[in-house]
């Protein structure tokens, strides 16, 4: 496809600008296309800053999404941190910029510089480049590998290439574009950024020694005294100028531990740079101002250490003191929950847990359970002395009456021993033993028997009278064994006082009513053979009968006749 | 002989009758004879005939007092019908001696299970002077109560004769009462004494 014009992609940029949000939820083609043109411009536009690019123009036919991204990134990051880098410079050299904008017109010292400022640029670049080419090795997609792999030998050739001219350049005689002193000079600056911003307080808190460094680096430098290095000691005291106009707070004054000794992770290492770069410079220079120096350079090492570990600015805002005094609150609280409580706090605490005397500066609190003792009056004597003789007129002394025991068991009859002599013979005694052992009903009471029972008599007649008064708990005469002819007559009628309750119960007991032997069965259940032998009992019966009716009847008769025959012959006589 | 599978009837088992005292003893006649104590002389003078009508009517025993000797003298006779009773009868008549009334004696004659125990004092502890009469005074009590008391409860009857205690009863009960006058020689008191025979007996009244 042939690279549109300037014109078509800004076209399509505009329309996409146009187009609305909710258009781009579904995928249309017409959006695809346009997009694709304004990025092909876009990348056409950026393409003559970037040097070292794999791509003249941007490939978009029938590439993905993703490919056309990764091209896109693969120019647009070089070029960014180069920005970034100018940027950074321009920060600290606002002068430059000046310098920049009439680069045309200006003469060779600033082409020079704008030279020496790409050739920075291109180191940067180099190092930029090595270390995109890095990462980009690790992300990109395999199809960028190939151009990752050419585009890092080109790097590294170009690398090589400019170590080769600089020690070209070195071991021979500096060029204009390359001096050994400004390249130190760069190196330090750049340590001095990376590791915060201490080059600045270093050559703004030394202007008067400013210039002994500038004398020493000068005197360090292997006999290398020119008028480009006077120059370029300008330029270092414009530097230095341009350093000191934008720190101006000293970190002297906030002097901390760290600011010696440095943190434990990132102290170590910048400090034996420095230490090295500065005593190669002081090694050949004057004892003194070599001890001044490593006294205040390590003092301003430490200080760089310091700034670079903590990266804290020296101007504090109110919301940042309030949070740093809100968190140091919470640290001393948070450590006090983590240290052992009071003794107060924890549970039980015996003498031997907590110190000498201490409970007696606590307000304690504990129940008394004992009741406090009485204070003896008039009046208390008195009201006793009433109780006593109150309950002596009334004889109430709290006795202990004996509990009643629990009955377990019917209490043994116990019959009293006789203590005389007894009037019947040791036989007599045996015998009635006796008796009673084989016949207990024949055995003649004994007195206490008799006495009893007349008791039990007297007392269930009396019982009985009561009874009679309270219907409902009627209990029938006590049994005495009499001879006595009871008649089937009703109950009711014979016991009852007041009849309240009608019983239908008859005085005989069915036995006594029905005085039948053996099996009894009715008419319905009797066999054959016993319905005939009841017939035939009926009829001997009733034959018994008849024969004795006709054998009264015939002797009647008889006696009869007799006596008429006798009546009849005494007549007749 | 018949020579047949039928054996000769066997005779029908003879029924004796028990030997009477006489064909016991081939015809002769057995004696017992009993002395007499000299306190119990005029006892037995008065008490002669209540002793002599049960002997010889009822036991069928010959029976005399030998003046002379001062011994009462038993016989069997032609139609004493058990052995035994000429022993019984004896021992009937020692009893008497030894102390015990005629009615209690007699029971002797009526009931085989009876039998009489003695022991002293001194059998079951060693007194002397003082204590012993101090231990016959314990047994028998105030005017005889505990004694009676002991009799009555035991079904026994006890005859306390200084040194010797005479006991007349039934076996178990024997052993009751001679329990009841050991703790009394020992020294309990008497309401101890009571109590324990009470419970006793209301135990052994139990078990029948």
């Amino acid at each position: 496809m042939g690279r549109p014009s300037e014109a078509a992609g800004m076209e399509a940029l505009h329309q996409l600008k146009s187009t609305e949000p909710p258009q781009w939820l579904a995928p249309s083609a017409s959006l695809s296309e346009s997009a694709r043109a304004a990025s092909q411009h876009l990348f056409a536009s950026l393409r003559p800053h970037v040097r070292k690019s794999p791509f003249d123009e941007l490939l978009v036919d029938n590439f993905d999404a993703e490919q056309i991204w990764q091209q896109i990134d693969l120019l647009t990051q070089p070029l960014v941190r180069s920005i970034r880098r100018r940027v950074k410079h321009w920060e600290k050299n606002p002068a430059e910029i000046e310098n920049l904008l009439p680069e045309v017109a200006d003469g060779g010292k600033k082409v020079a510089q704008g030279k020496k400022m790409e050739e920075i640029d291109d180191d940067d670049d180099d190092d930029g480049g090595d270390m995109d080419m890095d990462d980009d090795d690790d992300d990109d997609d395999e199809e960028m590998d190939v151009d990752n792999d050419g585009e890092q030998d080109g790097g590294k050739d170009e690398g090589d290439e400019s170590e080769e001219e600089e020690e070209e350049k070195s071991g021979g005689i500096e060029d204009k574009f390359l001096k050994i002193k400004e390249l130190q000079e760069h190196l330090e600056d750049e340590e001095a950024r990376h590791y915060g911003l201490d080059a600045k307080n270093k050559k703004s808190k030394k202007k008067s020694g400013s210039k002994k460094l500038e004398d020493e680096d000068d005197d360090s430098e292997e006999g290398e005294e020119d008028k480009e290095e006077d120059d370029d000691e300008d330029e270092e005291v414009d530097l230095f100028a341009g350093g000191d106009d934008e720190d101006e707070e000293d970190e002297m004054g906030n002097a901390r531990y760290e600011d010696f000794f440095g943190k434990k992770k990132g102290g170590s290492e910048p400090k034996p740079r420095f230490k090295d770069e500065l005593g190669e410079d002081s090694s050949s220079g004057e004892e003194e101002k070599e001890e001044e120096l490593s006294s205040d350079d390590d003092d301003d090492e430490e200080e760089d250490d310091d700034e670079n570990v903590n990266k804290k600015p020296k101007v504090l805002s109110t919301h940042e003191k309030e949070v740093q005094k809100i968190k140091s609150e919470i640290e001393k609280m948070e450590k006090a929950n983590l240290d052992p409580k009071t003794w107060t706090m924890q549970g039980e605490v015996t003498a031997a847990n907590r110190p000498k005397n201490s409970a007696l500066e606590v307000d304690l609190d504990f129940e008394h359970n004992v009741r406090p003792v009485p204070v003896i009056t008039e009046e208390v004597t008195q009201s006793l002395e009433e109780i006593i003789k109150k309950r002596i007129i009334e004889g109430q002394f709290d006795d202990i009456k004996r509990a009643p025991g629990l009955p377990s068991k019917a209490p043994r009859e116990l019959k009293p021993v006789d203590e005389n002599k007894s009037n019947k013979g040791l036989a007599e005694v045996y015998e009635e033993e006796f008796v009673q052992q084989t016949d207990p009903a024949a055995a003649p009471l004994s007195f206490s028997d008799e006495q009893k029972k007349e008791a039990s008599t007297l007392f269930k007649k009396l019982c009985l009278k009561l009874d009679a008064l309270s219907h409902f708990h009627f209990a029938p005469k006590p049994i005495i064994e009499d001879m006595s002819i009871q008649s089937n007559v009703p109950a009711l009628a014979m016991e009852e006082i007041a009849p309240v309750a009608v019983s239908d119960a008859a005085m005989l007991a069915p036995e006594e009513v029905f005085s039948g032997k053996g099996n009894v069965k009715a008419e319905v259940e009797l066999t054959q053979t016993e319905r005939k032998r009841r017939r035939a009992k009926k009829k001997r019966k009733f034959k018994a009968v008849e024969t004795k009716k006709m054998a009264s009847k015939k002797a009647r008769e008889d006696e009869l006749r007799k006596q008429k025959e006798a009546a009849g012959n005494g007549e007749e006589q | 002989m018949e020579i047949d599978g039928v054996a000769p009837p066997v005779p029908e088992k003879p029924l004796f009758e028990p030997l009477k005292a006489h064909e016991m003893s081939d015809g002769k006649v057995q004696f017992r004879k009993v002395s007499v104590p000299p306190h119990r002389y005029t006892p037995l003078k008065k008490a002669w005939m209540e002793i002599y009508s049960p002997v010889y009517e009822q036991m069928k025993v010959d029976i005399r007092m030998n003046l002379k000797a001062r011994k009462v003298e038993l016989k069997t006779r032609g139609d004493t019908p058990d052995i035994s009773n000429l022993q019984k009868c004896a021992d009937f008549v020692h009893a008497f001696m030894m102390g015990f009334d005629v009615i209690d004696a007699v029971a002797l004659l009526r009931m085989d299970e009876l039998y009489v125990d003695s022991f002293e004092i001194k059998d079951v502890k060693t007194l002397k002077g003082e204590h012993k009469s101090r231990a016959i005074g314990r047994l028998s009590g105030k005017g005889g109560k505990t004694k009676f008391s002991i009799e009555n409860a035991t079904k026994t009857r006890i005859v306390l004769a200084d040194e010797k205690i005479h006991i007349l009863g039934s076996f178990r009960n024997i052993k009751i009462a001679r329990d009841a006058l050991c703790s009394l020689i020992l020294g309990a008191p008497p309401g101890k004494v009571n109590s324990k025979l009470r419970q006793v007996t209301a135990r052994s009244a139990e078990l029948f």
